[in-house]
């Protein structure tokens, strides 16, 4: 039975096969496919700071972030200031907390029989893009992080403006989503706190116990996450097992007989990545404690993304304290970088986990350039055998609505998936 | 009015930048999406392609190809099938009017509506009077919005050569930046990171030559890239995206591609007479004295 699924950013089809009245493997598939990689290969490296943001229009930011990255990693020695670190590090904060209230608001809501509420997702969503623009002249599509730094210089008056926008975030949050003083929220570590509370994310969750729907998307339990800054670490996770010490070189890409999208898995095994992923791996008490009560299943995976949201919001005043406006914004590379032959990669936490950019420059040119997006990981179409993240969550469900809703847990977008 | 926001070949850009429209209440009482990307309508994608639904505006998002479909439908087939209903036909972006960044997509013969880059194809000529290009990567939402209502007021907008409203391509990019000063009296000390300096020079900046109104409206209501610090993309034309877009393409020390309308002999006779004298404000910073 196909079940085409929309409204994520293009579509793709689920196949679902059913045994005994339960669902026994799902074929996902995605069927657009732009090939920017190719479209990269031969051009100059900076115009890849151009045409990366355009793989997705929802965290075309965080492409930003990786190029410039893997590009500065092809350099054995470039020097970028904190301030212009600081700076990247909030836009691309910025873009997570704007991704989660639209996925929150546009996506999730409407799946629990809500009214879909556009205003809630616009009104923080605006916000936070007119941070963003602050620093990186608009928002979406900028491309204000170069090899060097950023291009903007930033005044006091800049940063009361960004302060203001993050304190009318925070009141969104507190007034809509969890009806609480976010710093309280934010020590919570017991969920029966925060179903007792009134907002739309206790509203959900209290749906979620109501509908019995707690043993509703459970996977491997398997977490993974690359991407490092000044909030979240890099490691992974398995049930209660945490490392850090994980590396890149085990990743590896398969294409897809069925699909568009290539899989990706972490030493030949699934990982799922994202919100609850960065939580499990940074501790999170609140998360923790979902987890320890009903494992790696909707509930646990909707209270990470918005939970993150005040953290988040939270974490970037912090920041902005942190900048020493004295500071250069760009120093320029003593070497120009269409006179760099190599290669350089790059992990950053996107909204809906890590994103990886690998390139290769030659002659002045990029030679080779290789994306590996968090929806590869996530929904990923593995077989029967071994069954990617998101289709082991949703086997054993009794009907297709269910598992389009935990399909949706995961934040599915198709042009990124396939970019 | 009922408007038909169909995605071809596209990163979903102009959806998002739509969303940043900041009267949107306002709008979504004005208007009825028959579809749209994100928000939620009361057809789905299915009845869109295999029924024909009531619809006064087709919106159409992304570069087009014959390969390219949409729940199984080829998009041609899609648009070819509302066109006939609509009364008026708006490209979304940059993609949708000329090619744009997909045009160079693995998809064959990956085009705009009615152009690839500058050139006027043939396929859909009998929809030539039906439509506005609303260029721009991604589209500015404003642009997006007004349009749609002047379409709903019957205005009659003067449209450019590739039918863009004049209302917001008749400017260059470059009115309304606050580095005029700089590109006026041809200062040319501009160095990324800070808030002096023209990018015109060296690194890039296609504004003087690109229709838009980035600097006039701006964007998310604060900022632009320009005055940001970050050259202009020329990210509404049909050429975008060109390549080497951090610097400028000089011939013997002259910018190839000159401010719109200026020849030259005249952009030649303008830089002689200011070499002829320095300005210490615009050599200096803004801040420090
Ligand atoms: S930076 Fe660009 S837009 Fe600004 S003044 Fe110079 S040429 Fe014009
Ligand atoms: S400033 Fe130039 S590149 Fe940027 S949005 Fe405007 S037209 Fe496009």
């Amino acid at each position: 039975m196909i079940e085409l699924i929309e409204k994520i950013e293009g579509e793709a089809k689920l196949d679902f096969s059913f045994e005994d009245g339960k669902i026994d493997f799902v074929d996902i598939e995605f069927m657009t496919a732009r090939n920017i990689e190719n479209i990269l290969k031969g051009k100059s490296p900076l115009d890849a700071l151009v045409i990366n943001p355009r793989v997705c229009g929802i965290c075309g930011h965080a492409h930003l972030i990786a190029t410039v990255e893997a590009l500065e990693d092809c350099y054995e020695n470039i020097e970028i200031s904190k301030k212009a670190k600081i700076i990247r590090e909030l836009t691309l904060t910025f873009e997570l907390i704007q991704n989660h209230f639209k996925w929150f608001y546009l996506v999730m809501r409407p799946l629990f029989g809500e009214k879909q509420e556009v205003l809630k997702a616009t009104y923080p969503t605006q916000l936070m893009a007119k941070a963003i623009a602050v620093f990186g002249g608009q928002y979406p599509h900028t491309s204000y992080a170069i090899v060097g730094g950023v291009v903007c210089d930033v005044t006091e008056m800049d940063i009361i403006k960004v302060k203001h926008y993050i304190e009318e975030a925070i009141k969104f949050f507190e007034l809509n989503v969890v009806q609480a003083d976010t710093k309280d929220f934010l020590v919570c570590d017991n969920v029966d706190k925060v179903l007792k509370k009134s907002g739309d994310l206790p509203d959900i969750l209290k749906e979620i116990k109501k509908k019995k729907y707690l043993h509703h998307g459970k996977s491997y339990d398997r977490f993974i996450a690359f991407g490092e800054n000044s909030y979240f670490s890099k490691g992974k996770s398995h049930k209660t097992i945490t490392t850090h010490n994980i590396s890149m070189d085990h990743v590896k890409e398969y294409s897809n007989p069925n699909s568009l999208a290539k899989n990706v898995l972490y030493k030949d095994k699934y990982y799922e990545v994202g919100p609850l992923a960065r939580a499990m791996i940074n501790k999170v008490p609140l998360v923790k404690d979902a987890h320890r009560r009903y494992g790696d299943n909707i509930f646990s995976r909707i209270i990470a993304r918005v939970c993150e949201i005040p953290q988040l919001l939270n974490h970037s005043k912090e920041l902005l304290e942190q900048l020493d406006l004295s500071e250069p914004s760009y120093i320029e590379p003593s070497i120009d970088i269409t006179k760099i032959n190599g290669s350089g990669e790059s992990a950053v936490e996107a909204a809906r986990g890590s994103l990886i950019h690998k390139v290769d420059i030659e002659n002045g040119v990029i030679k080779n350039y290789e994306i590996i997006t968090p929806t590869q990981w996530n929904l990923g179409n593995g077989t029967k055998k071994k069954l990617g993240v998101s289709q082991k969550a949703m086997i054993g469900l009794e009907d297709v609505q269910t598992a389009e809703l935990v399909f949706k847990t995961f934040d599915v977008c198709s042009v990124c998936t396939t970019h | 009015m009922r408007v038909l926001w169909l995605s071809s070949i596209a990163c979903n850009g102009n959806t998002h930048s739509f969303l940043n429209y900041p009267y949107m209440e306002q709008f979504l009482n004005d208007f009825e999406f028959i579809y749209h990307p994100v928000i939620d309508s009361n057809y789905s994608l299915k009845e869109i392609v295999t029924e024909t639904i009531a619809c006064d505006i087709l919106l159409i998002e992304g570069s087009i190809s014959d390969e390219f479909k949409r729940a199984d439908v080829p998009v041609v087939d899609i648009i070819t099938k509302y066109a006939k209903i609509v009364k008026k036909i708006v490209t979304v972006g940059t993609c949708a009017t000329f090619g744009g960044i997909f045009r160079e997509s693995d998809y064959k013969d990956t085009t705009g509506l009615h152009f690839v880059k500058e050139v006027k194809i043939d396929k859909f000529k009998d929809l030539l009077n039906k439509t506005i290009s609303l260029s721009g990567c991604p589209v500015h939402p404003e642009v997006l919005v007004n349009t749609l209502y002047a379409i709903k007021k019957s205005v009659d907008l003067q449209l450019d050569n590739f039918l863009r409203p004049k209302d917001y391509f008749a400017y260059t990019v470059h009115n309304g930046c606050t580095r005029n000063e700089y590109f006026e009296y041809k200062v040319d000390n501009h160095k990324f990171g800070e808030l002096e300096g023209c990018m015109f020079y060296d690194h890039g900046c296609q504004a003087p030559f690109t229709h838009g109104s980035c600097n006039k409206i701006l964007w998310n209501e604060v900022n632009s890239k320009t005055r940001a610090g970050l050259p202009c993309m020329g990210c509404t034309e049909p050429t975008f995206p060109k390549s080497n877009l951090f610097g400028t393409k000089k011939n013997m020390g002259i910018p190839q591609d000159l401010p719109l309308g200026v020849g030259k002999r005249t952009y030649l006779t303008l830089a002689g007479i200011t070499k002829a004298f320095t300005i210490d404000r615009l050599e200096k910073k803004l801040f420090d004295d």
